[in-house]
């Protein structure tokens, strides 16, 4: 037999850090519910150094395109241009929506004080449902707190034990967390692929659900929406859209994949978010009058939880006002997308399948991706790893997005540096 | 078996596929103290692992181990196990294997010789196996980088006598990847009655490949 080269230290701990991941600290039988805290504590302080500093970095000023970070390696203060937060159109930070929010906080205070359904609902979130129903050009929308809530609200609200739930695998943890609270039968097909969901909707009896993202998050990748809907409805499934990544962004009016693929009224379930375009907070489910009535009256993570701010929604009514007069910040975006799929193209950077805002630079290289992004950050970029267990082994990335206050000057820069670091740690030629 | 109670097998090749199968069926095959690992909600894991031994107590064979991924047993101080199985089928191509893996490690096994081919095509190695002259199951897995690895799993067992642990270290050459470019082929035949063979995935999303390695038992566990 011939011998092992090298073997890792075997010590009584879970002290090789690059021999395990999150995955591994998730499940653990014995009788005792702590026994996962110290193994994940030996791993965690052995990840921070290694990259994992590299997440949840404080921010000491607004997500603009420049931002102050604090590296929590070093603990000083650094000023980056800023590829990780979401701010698509960039109008979290401007005076109108500052203005309203200071306006609002004056007239209300600090929070809602209260749930939804009881005394938390104040004029401001009437305001909001009304502007975004208009806006996505439906009868009736609801507010929930977070994206988060509104999944698993609304999922949990129209679907029940024995009901069938199918969702592209690559479906964000809302949406699979909604079906479990549903206790529905969750069925999940290849990620946007029709001829497995095909393979697995075949022949289902009762309720289904198919739910489908816009964009997804990992990949920028756009929902196969016309070849979805198809299969969907020969199956007699209702279709969820979550719109979070694209809505305010895709289509003629900014409504989202759905409109962009000319489809809006063949989904049956419009959900999106307010903090990934609008760079605020909060989600929301717009369709018929009867539908929100139902949600209002079922979905549990809205009912069982404190309205949002006052003040978070009166700026996000101002941001919408902004979206809705402003069509060339769409424009800008898009520009700013071409700008960057056709340099990282030139700089033969891989981007995958994305085509959206949402850009993973592939490193495919999980040994790698942390010192790239360590290396990156010191020469002035804020961006994420993402590495297994949220992406598939050697699937590792980095994840940018892109906004339209971005500048190209500012572009052009990120996408040196990218390629520069790349290049030197042989991920690229 | 050696002074340190440890007993060892050296392996040419051992490849793992990891496929996506219904929680129910999980369920069905696995003892009421052991839990099924999900990869998604109600979606369990099904482990197809075939070896080529070429060191042990009982000579050179062919052992393919059908398992049910399950929660490991974590101990604090302990070292912690990569994953852990629960083999609910072990089938090997001598009766001298079967009569060892049954006395020493409790393994539920398929009482026949089966028939064991492994053929190497390009980067990928595939396993056929047979059982009364009829196929049983035919894996693929293809190789992506390589690097040396030891790493600590856990089999529990359990027949009329009792439940068992055993921890296994793997130690070799590991290829491991989530390319989806394995295969997988269930046959309909009584080796795979547990199985609803429609619902088990038939690509891997995950394919493991050891090669020239070294697979340690530590003495078996009895658990209470």
């Amino acid at each position: 037999m011939e011998a092992v080269q090298k073997k890792p230290e075997l010590t009584g701990k879970a002290s090789t850090f690059a021999e395990y991941d999150y995955s591994n600290f998730y499940y653990g039988a014995g009788d005792d519910p702590m026994n996962l805290l110290q193994p994940f504590a030996d791993w965690y302080q052995e990840a921070l150094p290694n990259g994992y500093y590299l997440y949840s970095e404080p921010l000491s000023t607004a997500p603009t395109t420049r931002v102050q970070v604090k590296n929590r390696k070093t603990g000083k203060i650094v000023d980056l241009l800023n590829l990780a937060s979401y701010n698509y159109l960039g109008v979290s930070y401007r005076p109108e929506v500052k203005k309203a929010a200071i306006e609002a906080i004056e007239k209300y205070g600090l929070g809602a004080s209260g749930s939804p359904i009881l005394s938390g609902t104040l004029d401001v979130h009437n305001d909001l449902a009304k502007a975004v129903a208009d806006f996505k050009a439906k009868e009736a929308a609801i507010i929930f707190p977070t994206g988060y809530s509104a999944n698993i609200g609304f999922i949990s609200a129209i679907m029940r034990s024995g009901d069938n739930v199918f969702l592209d695998q690559y479906s964000h943890a809302s949406i699979v967390d909604g079906a479990i609270l549903a206790k529905s039968k969750t069925t999940f097909f290849r990620h946007n692929n029709p001829l497995d969901l095909e393979r697995k909707i075949k022949g289902v009896k009762g309720k289904k659900l198919v739910v489908v993202e816009g964009v997804y998050s990992m990949d920028g990748d756009v929902c196969v929406l016309p070849e979805i809907v198809e299969v969907s409805k020969r199956h007699g499934a209702r279709i969820l859209i979550d719109e979070a990544h694209s809505t305010f962004l895709f289509g003629p009016n900014g409504r989202g994949v759905a409109e962009h693929f000319g489809l809006d009224k063949e989904v049956d379930f419009h959900l999106g978010t307010f903090s990934k375009s609008l760079g605020g907070q909060g989600g929301f489910v717009c369709g018929s009058k009867d539908l929100i009535d139902y949600v209002n009256a079922f979905g549990r993570s809205r009912f069982f939880s404190c309205n949002l701010a006052p003040m978070i929604a009166a700026g996000l009514i101002a941001g919408l006002k902004i979206v809705e007069a402003e069509p060339e910040l769409r424009a800008k975006l898009w520009s700013n997308v071409a700008f960057m799929r056709r340099r990282f193209a030139e700089e033969g950077i891989d981007i995958g399948k994305s085509t959206s805002q949402v850009m993973p630079v592939l490193v495919n290289n999980d040994s790698k991706v942390f010192a790239v992004a360590e290396e990156i950050q010191n020469r002035g970029l804020y961006l994420q790893p993402v590495t297994y267990p949220a992406v598939p082994k050697h699937k590792s990335r980095l994840r940018i997005s892109i906004s339209a206050a971005h500048t190209e000057a500012e572009l052009e820069m990120a996408v040196k540096v990218i390629g520069s670091v790349l290049r030197e740690q042989g991920i690229i030629r | 078996m050696t002074d340190d109670g440890k007993t060892r097998y050296g392996y040419s090749n051992a490849i793992s596929g990891f496929f996506e199968f219904p929680t129910e069926n999980a369920r069905r095959i696995l003892p009421s103290h052991l839990e099924p690992v999900e990869l998604h909600h109600g979606t369990s894991i099904f482990a197809m692992t075939a070896f080529d031994f070429t060191e042990s107590m009982v000579g050179h064979y062919g052992e393919v181990v059908m398992a049910v991924i399950v929660s490991p047993l974590v101990k604090p101080g302990e070292r912690l196990p990569k994953s852990a199985f629960y083999p609910y089928r072990v089938a090997t191509t001598t009766k001298a294997a079967r009569e060892h893996a049954i006395e020493r490690w409790h393994l539920p096994h398929w009482m026949d010789d089966i028939g064991m081919v492994f053929s190497k095509d390009g980067s990928a190695l595939s396993a056929r196996v047979t059982a009364d002259g009829e196929p049983v199951a035919d894996l693929t897995i293809s190789d992506h980088s390589w690097e040396p690895v030891s790493h600590l799993y856990q089999s529990f067992m359990k027949d009329d006598a009792g439940a068992y642990l055993a921890n296994i270290v793997m130690e070799g050459g590991q290829s491991e990847h989530e390319e989806e470019k394995g295969k997988l082929v269930l046959h309909e035949h009584a080796f795979n009655r547990e199985l609803t063979i429609s619902e088990v995935y038939d690509v891997p999303f995950r394919e493991l490949w050891m090669r020239d390695g070294r697979q340690t038992f530590d003495p078996l566990i009895t658990l209470g």
